[in-house]
């Protein structure tokens, strides 16, 4: 019956020959992870090149600031994203949450806090740091809520982040009977916003270290790794130990607390709280994230490739604008930008896996 | 040769709605021994595998872990009991590299202040995960490279590797040589060895019978959720296994010991 007696007494272990990818090929492979940040790099240079032959303007330290000003509202809930995303979910949820976000921050302030146009400088502070708790707040209880549908009432991320979007929309429309609440115009740091006057704001430092800090999260921390987990293999990382509903919490309520953050920042931006400011924003989002080289199948995407994917989104879109394509272009072209991103995905993982 | 029991359960029984998917089963689990687990599909061998691993409560029966009685409220408690599964096809991330997947959900952190915030110590787990792999006996390249580069060997291997590594007290194999080729398949039943030679309680469930007359010591056959036999391996052969199983021959239950 025993018919397997010249395998068992073999010394134990993997023999050479088994290995089934040519080594070549596997380098080729491991390095693709690396590659990805290259080919993202080059993909910038190059639009800088092009843009800058069509439109010499272009070429400039005011487009470069106001790319990264424009750059620092997405990117928040790009990162939010990117952590959703390697999970194996989508948060359609985070535009609508910059606009509930500012609207209730802006409320917060005008009618709470008693902020108006006449208070400046130092006073502004204060009321700007609650404004920022009050902000991230909302976006926390958004993304709790994403949570709570996902986890306890079992509706696919897609749905449940999508009707926590139209709540969201329609919340902060009621909050700001549709017009926007500007509680404090003449706020230094509003000012300090505008690129022509500051390119590296402080809004935009605390942006820059916040993902910073998420990234090494992501990539170097345990949270990071069981998001990875989770996406790559639910039962596994189930069977391995990891509570997966509470790790899904917690990456639901970081990319809604970040949405919150970027609720703040685009109402720096504005001076206002704007029902309307964030909306359309989860494309952006979502894009960067796959331009960045993230699998929307989940346990694959990097910070990096985000930060990267949503510089090259604003480059595009500012690009375009300079050489006289009008602004209602942007929507097609970030539409095609996610589309040619998936499709080179697929096509390069399908080389890969050959 | 093999020793005291370790792990027991006492007429489980598992219902989803109407159906009786476990019927009052017992079985005794030593140390040192391999316990092979058949049966047809949907004779409950999957069912007591889930009850035995914490991922399912049974609705009656008690559960015995060195004699003392326990009950599950999810798998991270037989874990952390030294109750160690792997699961059929689904034991690694293929995004995770290997020691990521062998230190899944037991990291190493760096010490300090970061430690305490979960920042990992990488080159740590990639070289003890290296150690423990190959201390059961496999031999895996290298432990930075994704599960997903990995042959359907290798991966079993490495699954198994990490359930025999981290296993204290009992370890449960859900159809560990499935789709794998002989030498492959060779490879886990002399991994399973080194599991019993360490003096751990193996349960091995599995379709191809003559790995579970190669490598166990004892068999329990399951059928409709009933054991309806638990004799020591030496008296069956694949003939008989098969009878057994499938009902052909008619058994009287055997008690453990």
């Amino acid at each position: 019956m025993t018919n397997s007696n010249q395998t068992t007494t073999r010394k134990p272990g993997i023999p050479a020959e088994q290995k089934p990818v040519p080594l070549a090929l596997t380098a080729r492979i491991s390095t693709l992870a690396s590659n990805q940040s290259t080919i993202l790099i080059g993909v910038m240079v190059l639009l800088i090149v092009v843009f800058s032959v069509l439109e010499p303007k272009f070429f400039s330290a005011l487009t470069a600031s106001n790319i990264l000003t424009d750059w620092g509202s997405v990117v928040l809930i790009a990162v939010g994203q990117t952590f959703v995303v390697i999970s194996g979910g989508i948060d359609l949820s985070v535009g609508a949450i910059i606009g509930l976000s500012g609207v209730v921050s802006a409320w917060t302030m005008a009618n709470v806090l008693k902020v108006d146009q006449t208070v400046s400088g130092s006073d502004a502070s204060g009321p700007l740091f609650i404004g920022t708790l009050v902000s991230v707040g909302v976006g926390l209880l958004v993304g709790l809520t994403n949570a709570f549908l996902i986890n306890k009432l079992r509706i696919v991320p897609f749905i449940a982040t999508l009707s926590t979007m139209g709540a969201a929309l329609g919340l902060s429309v009621i909050i700001s009977s549709g017009q926007p609440i500007g509680s404090a115009n003449n706020f230094d740091l509003i000012a300090a916003m505008d690129p022509k006057t500051n390119p590296l704001s402080w809004a935009l430092i605390v942006v820059i270290v916040v993902v910073t800090i998420a990234g090494l999260f992501l990539h170097k921390a345990r949270f990071g790794l069981y998001t990875y987990a989770i996406g790559s293999n639910t039962f596994a990382a189930r069977g391995a130990g990891i509570n997966v509903e509470r790790h899904l919490t917690l990456v639901y309520a970081l990319s809604g607390a970040l949405a919150g953050l970027a609720g703040m920042y685009v109402y720096l931006r504005l001076g206002a709280g704007s029902p309307s400011s964030g909306t359309g924003r989860e494309l952006d989002a979502i894009a960067a994230v796959v331009i960045g080289g993230a699998s929307l199948m989940g346990g694959i995407g990097r910070i990096w490739g985000t930060v990267l994917g949503a510089l090259i989104l604003f480059t595009v879109q500012s690009g375009l604008i300079m050489v006289g394509v009008a602004p209602d272009w942007k929507k097609v072209v970030v539409a095609i930008l996610i589309a040619a991103a998936v499709a080179a995905q697929t096509l390069q993982s399908k080389n890969g896996r050959k | 040769m093999t020793g005291e029991v370790i792990y027991e359960v006492k007429n489980v029984s598992k219902r989803y709605g109407s159906v009786v998917a476990l019927d009052g089963a017992s079985l005794k689990l030593h140390a040192g021994e391999v316990l092979g687990l058949v049966g047809d599909n949907g004779a409950g061998k999957s069912t007591l595998v889930k009850v035995l691993s914490g991922a399912h409560q049974p609705n009656g029966g008690k559960i015995y872990l060195d004699g003392v009685e326990r009950t599950w409220g999810s798998p991270r408690e037989a874990l952390e009991a030294g109750v160690e599964t792997l699961y059929q096809d689904s034991g690694l991330a293929p995004h995770l590299t290997v020691s990521q997947n062998v230190f899944l959900g037991r990291e190493k952190t760096v010490k300090g202040i970061f430690g305490k915030m979960g920042f990992l110590a990488r080159k740590e787990m990639e070289h003890d995960a290296h150690e423990d792999l190959e201390r059961v006996g496999i031999a895996v390249p290298a432990s930075d490279r994704p599960v997903s580069q990995l042959s359907g060997g290798q991966r079993q291997a490495v699954a198994i590797g990490r359930a025999v590594a981290w296993a204290r007290r009992v370890i449960i194999l859900d159809e560990p040589t499935n789709h794998l080729g002989a030498r492959q398949a060779g490879e886990v039943l002399q991994v399973v060895r080194a599991a019993k030679a360490k003096g751990l309680g193996v349960i091995f469930i599995s379709h191809t019978l003559p790995h579970v007359l190669e490598v166990t010591d004892r068999v329990v056959v399951l059928r409709l959720g009933k054991i309806v036999m638990d004799a020591p391996t030496s008296e069956f052969d694949g003939d008989r296994l098969i009878g057994v199983l499938t009902g052909t021959i008619q058994t009287v239950r055997v008690e453990g010991d």
